[in-house]
């Protein structure tokens, strides 16, 4: 009973009667990698609309939102080189494990006019952050090559934060075009949105896309895992026959 | 034109590749070597992974023989016998090498390795060259005639025991220098991602004395057959062959030797191997000034272990 009158009061809670919610959609719920793949733009967009069932007919902003789009998450290694007897290599690393391979923040204005530190922080939302999946297992070494990561990744392209991503159109609805590079990662991707209003969080909604290689490059990138032997073979038999018709074509 | 590289996962230029891959075809149809020497750090410093760009290039390299050593094969001027223990000590060789790459990989020093060895053995080698076509080409200037070395001048490693006749290059030798040197360019060869020809040519005249007539046919077949091996080891153990990568460079480089191969006639050996000695120098000191000099950003990052989702 009592865990009844708990959860009514949470529902209470987080949907007052002037609540909104967020309508949300992502351009296409697939990219395709074909062989002439040089990246890809995606467009999200949303609108602003009552609760359901809320008596309000409308809703008042001033609205702010942050997009976060997050790739398929992957372990990296990030290394140092440092000059040992005048020649430079590798000395020291860290392994992260669980990095996002792929992290862009779009928002409509600077993410510290929007909200609070503690608020972006909770939510996992500045890229600094993104390295380091549980901070409790984080060792020392991945708090000094955390940051060099995140650099890293944002020259790279596959790490971003653009202030000025989420455009509005009216004051209910906005749009924002995320660029996938030519060598995004396949793998899930989810788009998660946050409404803010007043520096809080008022609304949240994930929608998920998928980059996948379709086709030949599908069929050659399992081959090559799955049948590696076979793969091998095909290479080999592939390079003997080009180098004999070669030889056969130019043959004066 | 962009192609999708799918195991490198990432987009190229077709043409850049099969340009790349037809102008190392010149040179090494020029040269009569297979080219993975150049072709291995130009992909590197064109933003290819090491790892893609070695074992992909050694798929090149095969292509890149085959056509040599099949006209060598009908002139019958390839001693199958001797390319018998280099093949399959050499294979021994490249096993070892797939492997060190492997664990090289893993510790995040594959880089460094490659860079060395190429440092270290294009600049032997090229120095080696060169002062030797040098030689050779003031002698000319100055009108005296070249004796070419007797090939049946013996070392003391040729009286080792096991030892082999071996007819068609009338030699009569003990086999354990024949297997330590296909050991060490299997070895070497799957390693770095280069055929080796390079490395075995002088070795067979200089060390085994083999005759001119055999060397450069047995060399070719010795190439074709590491690589064809190193290429299936790769793609068993590194997975990290691609295909596409390797077919681009495989056409530019078929084509590209042809025309190397009638430009070589128009030069002199000797300035032949002038010419190619001061290419190896060029890439030897590309990786020695890449090792020395401070790197723009000392930090670097990779994916751990094999990457993502198809």
């Amino acid at each position: 009973m009592r865990r009844l009158l708990l959860a009514i009061a949470l529902v209470f809670a987080v949907s007052p009667a002037g609540a909104e919610r967020l309508v949300t959609q992502v351009s296409q719920d697939e990219v395709s990698i074909t062989s002439s793949f040089a990246g890809e733009t995606l467009t999200l967009f949303g609108s602003i609309e009552p609760e359901v069932g809320a008596t309000q007919r409308f809703v008042e902003g001033p609205y702010h939102v942050i997009i976060t789009v997050t790739g398929p998450l992957q372990n990296r290694v990030a290394r140092r080189k440092t000059n040992q007897f005048g020649i430079w290599l590798n000395t020291a690393q860290a392994d992260f494990i669980g990095v996002p391979s792929f992290y862009q923040v779009l928002s409509d204005a600077r993410l510290a006019d929007i909200t609070n530190v503690i608020t972006l922080a909770e939510n996992k939302i500045p890229l600094d952050l993104q390295p380091i999946a549980t901070p409790t297992a984080a060792t020392q070494e991945m708090l000094a090559f955390a940051p060099q990561l995140v650099r890293l990744m944002e020259e790279k392209g596959f790490y971003r934060l653009n202030e000025t991503g989420v455009v509005f159109r009216s004051d209910t609805f906005y749009y924002a075009r995320v660029s996938l590079p030519a060598d995004a990662p396949p793998g899930p991707y989810l788009a998660h949105t946050f409404l803010f209003k007043n520096g809080e969080i008022i609304a949240e909604k994930s929608e998920g896309f998928s980059v996948r290689k379709i086709g030949f490059e599908r069929f050659l990138g399992l081959a090559a895992r799955q049948q590696p032997l076979l793969y091998g073979i095909v290479c080999v038999a592939l390079a003997l026959f080009t180098g004999w018709l070669g030889g056969v074509v130019f043959r004066r | 034109m962009q192609v999708y590289l799918p195991i490198a996962e990432l987009s190229m230029n077709l043409f850049f590749l099969v340009g790349i891959g037809g102008a190392v075809g010149f040179l090494s149809g020029l040269f009569g070597v297979g080219g993975g020497f150049l072709l291995t750090p130009l992909l590197i410093f064109s933003g290819v992974p090491a790892s893609v760009a070695v074992a992909s290039v050694t798929g090149q390299v095969v292509a890149a023989s085959t056509s040599g050593a099949l006209s060598y094969y009908r002139r019958g001027q390839i001693d199958l016998h001797m390319s018998l223990y280099l093949v399959l000590s050499g294979v021994l060789g490249a096993f070892g090498g797939v492997a060190t790459f492997q664990v090289l990989r893993a510790a995040g020093q594959l880089d460094l390795v490659i860079s060395l060895g190429f440092l270290i053995l294009l600049g032997f080698v090229g120095s080696l060259m060169l002062v030797e076509s040098a030689r050779a080409i003031m002698k000319r200037r100055a009108g005296i005639v070249v004796r070419e070395k007797l090939p049946n001048q013996h070392n003391w490693f040729h009286g080792l025991p096991w030892r082999v006749r071996f007819k068609k290059s009338r030699l009569y030798i003990s086999v354990i220098p024949v297997l330590a040197l296909g050991v060490a360019i299997g070895f070497v060869g799957s390693l770095l991602g280069i055929g080796g020809g390079f490395i075995l040519v002088p070795a067979l005249v200089y060390i085994l004395r083999m005759p001119g007539t055999m060397v450069i046919g047995t060399s070719l077949l010795q190439v074709v057959a590491m690589m064809a091996a190193t290429t299936i080891l790769h793609a068993v153990q590194s997975q990290s062959v691609d295909i596409l990568l390797a077919f681009c460079l495989m056409v530019g480089g078929t084509v590209g030797a042809q025309f190397g191969a009638s430009a070589g006639k128009y030069l002199r050996g000797e300035q032949l191997r002038a010419l190619l000695a001061v290419l190896v120098l060029a890439v030897a000191i590309r990786f020695g000034v890449s090792l020395v000099l401070a790197p723009a950003d000392p930090y670097s990052t990779a994916v751990l272990g094999a990457a993502g989702v198809i």
